[in-house]
């Protein structure tokens, strides 16, 4: 990989808040022309770092060049360059979607033809033509999103990122957001950096991913690279009351069994030939005089994959964080 | 051009807003009417209790001045009390402003020369009640050992003439300077720097710090959008003012421009001054909370209500550096002495160095990024 085709280069990278590390030591490329995604539970530190690549925030250490310019030295180059849509909805409620645009592209210096030019097509390829004139306060939550995607790219940026594209949208709106995003790449060679804790999301539309837990970059690859690196073509999943570490360990040394975590009641071992296995693995349990609630066999996906290499479900990292937002626990560093 | 985009956003996302508008032209007229009526000097209709034991012809006739008084100035409403222990405790129990106790042997003690005494007991917690009242009392007994009115006046007696230089100026029309001030510090508290704390609260703000826009044109397009708004609503009220307290205008051209350089430098300078202050605030509760604080350490002290020569020596100090001081003086000289710019150059000196100050340390002090 060439200097040229480098979109974002991080060099050890820190963000610190008092004594709180929210992004720790991170270094990583992406490639001109990739949609890459930065996959972690809330409060991973994926906006952190989205805040410090897009000028936001300054990092406490480290380097990062994006577009070719470093984001503490020359951050006005930066923001020339690139196209922001924060997890956060920052249409103007009192403009109405045209507006948005509009001034969002005056913004950028964009002149009035092109303006005239461009608003009405991309207002068409995000489905909303018809409430362009319409106040923004009388959208849904997806027409915003919809509209904040189709407002950032007015500019034609170079590398576009996205702080959670998706979050907070029905299934309906995320798919039109899923085929908007496969849209950019066919187009312009646009450059693509996206955060998400939806494993599906970064599995339908990356094409390299990184995983970030605790501020700290786990691993990094094509989902089929990640996939690759966990020994074991499918997964097993038993539900097991009153497990112990002695079962686990036992099943542990079974030859075909890779690796194996337990969490909670719930055993997951890392397999070869699953299907022919799993009745062998269910023996071994209740050898040891404990039952099998359930048993389920499938084939590794970037989840299993997250599993692996964090020993925790994303989802349920998610929920404990929703847990204490629902609760008023600030998660100060959540973002 | 970046800086006419932040200014057309603003004023779009203003006009918008009509109860913003509306409040922001009614808020100040209605400060004019409420504080001209409450600070309005003269108190009327004080409760005063009056208990009179003797009968002779003095005591008669300090009851004939409390009556006059009653039925003129009407300072006080009289209660006549047969009792004094009555009279007394209910000054206490603040049925009654002061009670007057007029003894059996007043009268008497007039006609022998031998230090009559009337008793006037006061609810002295009440200051300015209390100080109403004696004032009008003594001159009540004061009078009494006037026998005839001279019908002609002494020729060797010193005689003060006084001469009012400038047209006479009522109580209302003395508060239009601050009500004008007061319009101009609303404004500017609610545009400008106000706005960005607003985008923040909302999440709007990273949509444009996101973007090329530089730190002047964020800060200056806000400002001057600010400055449009409130210049607009400041000179309304200003109108609106002279006509309803009839402000005589003798040179609409000179005065009008004069008036109009003092809003608009006036405007200026707060609006920076609140970007200096809220720069960095996210909550729109904090503003809230200071605003309180700055209307009334900014207002008080700038001689819109009360002479600044009347205040203690360090709050004249304050006063020095108040910008809404030097507002208020510019405007009253105007208005009142009828004069142009000329006579108000150190004002204005004062409030373009107040303007360019604060904007250099807005523009300065406002950051780009996130906390």
């Amino acid at each position: 990989m060439t200097q040229k085709n480098i979109a974002v280069e991080v060099t050890g990278i820190t963000r610190k808040f008092g004594e709180f590390t929210a992004v720790d030591n991170i270094s990583f490329q992406v490639s001109e022309g990739q949609i890459f995604g930065f996959l972690g539970t809330n409060g991973a530190g994926k906006t952190t770092l989205i805040r410090m690549l897009t000028t936001l925030l300054r990092p406490t250490s480290g380097q990062a060049r994006v577009a070719g310019f470093d984001v503490t030295a020359d951050p006005d180059q930066v923001r020339r360059s690139i196209g922001v849509v924060p997890q956060s909805l920052t249409s103007d409620l009192d403009l109405t979607g045209y507006e948005n645009m509009d001034i969002y592209g005056r913004f950028y210096n964009i002149s009035a033809r092109e303006r005239r030019e461009r608003i009405p097509h991309l207002l068409e390829l995000v489905g909303l033509s018809a409430w362009a004139d319409h106040m923004v306060a009388s959208y849904s939550g997806g027409m915003r999103r919809r509209l904040e995607l189709a407002r950032v790219l007015v500019h034609r940026p170079r590398i576009l990122f996205l702080d959670e594209p998706t979050i907070g949208l029905d299934p309906q709106s995320r798919r039109v957001v899923w085929d908007f995003i496969r849209t950019l790449r066919q187009g312009d060679a646009m450059t693509l950096f996206l955060t998400t804790h939806y494993m599906d999301e970064a599995e339908a539309l990356c094409e390299r991913v990184a995983i970030i837990d605790s501020g700290k970059l786990i691993a990094i690859g094509s989902p089929d690279e990640l996939k690759a690196r966990i020994p074991g073509s499918d997964i097993v999943t038993l539900k097991v009351p009153q497990l112990t570490n002695d079962t686990v360990e036992q099943i542990g040394k079974i030859p075909f069994v890779h690796s194996v975590t337990m969490e909670e009641n719930t055993l997951r071992a890392y397999v070869d030939n699953g299907a022919e296995n799993l009745p062998l693995l269910i023996e071994t349990i209740k050898a040891d005089g404990l039952r099998v609630v359930s048993a389920t066999l499938h084939e590794q996906s970037l989840e299993d994959v997250f599993i692996h290499f964090t020993g925790k479900s994303i989802r349920e990292e998610t929920k404990k964080v929703n847990f204490l937002i629902g609760a008023g626990i600030p998660q100060k560093w959540g973002r | 051009m970046r800086l006419l985009a932040v200014i057309d956003r603003d004023l779009k996302k203003f006009r918008r807003n009509p109860v913003v508008i509306a409040m922001s032209i009614l808020m100040p007229i209605l400060y004019l009417v409420i504080l001209g009526n409450s600070f309005q000097g003269k108190l009327q209709g004080l409760p005063l209790a009056v208990v009179r034991d003797d009968t002779g012809q003095s005591s008669r006739r300090v009851m004939e001045n409390l009556r006059a008084i009653a039925a003129g100035p009407q300072t006080f409403s009289i209660i006549s009390l047969k009792d004094q222990q009555e009279a007394i405790a209910g000054v206490k129990a603040g049925i009654y402003k002061a009670a007057i106790i007029i003894p059996a042997d007043f009268s008497r003690k007039v006609a022998m020369q031998a230090v009559p005494e009337i008793g006037l007991f006061l609810d002295n917690t009440d200051g300015i009640s209390a100080e109403s009242i004696r004032g009008a009392v003594n001159g009540a007994i004061r009078a009494i050992k006037t026998e005839y009115v001279p019908i002609r006046e002494k020729a060797d007696e010193v005689r003060l003439r006084d001469i009012n230089l400038y047209a006479k100026v009522d109580y209302f029309q003395s508060l239009v300077p601050g009500v004008v001030i007061m319009a101009i510090f609303l404004g500017a508290l609610t545009t400008g720097a106000f706005n960005l704390v607003m985008d923040r609260f909302l999440g709007v703000d990273e949509s444009y710090m996101l973007t090329p826009l530089s730190k002047m044109d964020i800060v200056g397009g806000l400002i001057i959008s600010g400055l449009l708004v409130t210049t607009c609503i400041a000179t309304l009220i200003f109108i609106v003012s002279i006509l309803i307290t009839g402000i005589p205008f003798t040179n609409w051209l000179k005065q009008g421009v004069s008036v109009l350089v003092v809003i608009v430098l006036t405007t200026l300078g707060l609006l920076s001054m609140m970007f200096v202050l809220m720069g960095r605030l996210s909550h729109p509760r904090i503003v809230g909370i200071l605003s309180g604080f700055l209307n009334v350490i900014l207002f008080f002290p700038s001689g819109a209500v009360y002479p600044i020569a009347s205040f203690p020596h360090w709050l004249q100090l304050f006063a020095k550096v108040n910008p809404e001081a030097y507002a208020v003086h510019a405007l009253k000289t105007i208005l009142f002495k009828g004069t142009g710019i000329s006579s108000i150059s150190h004002d204005l000196a004062f409030l373009a160095c107040f303007t360019i100050v604060m904007m250099t340390t807005a523009v300065l002090s406002f950051k780009r990024t996130v906390r």
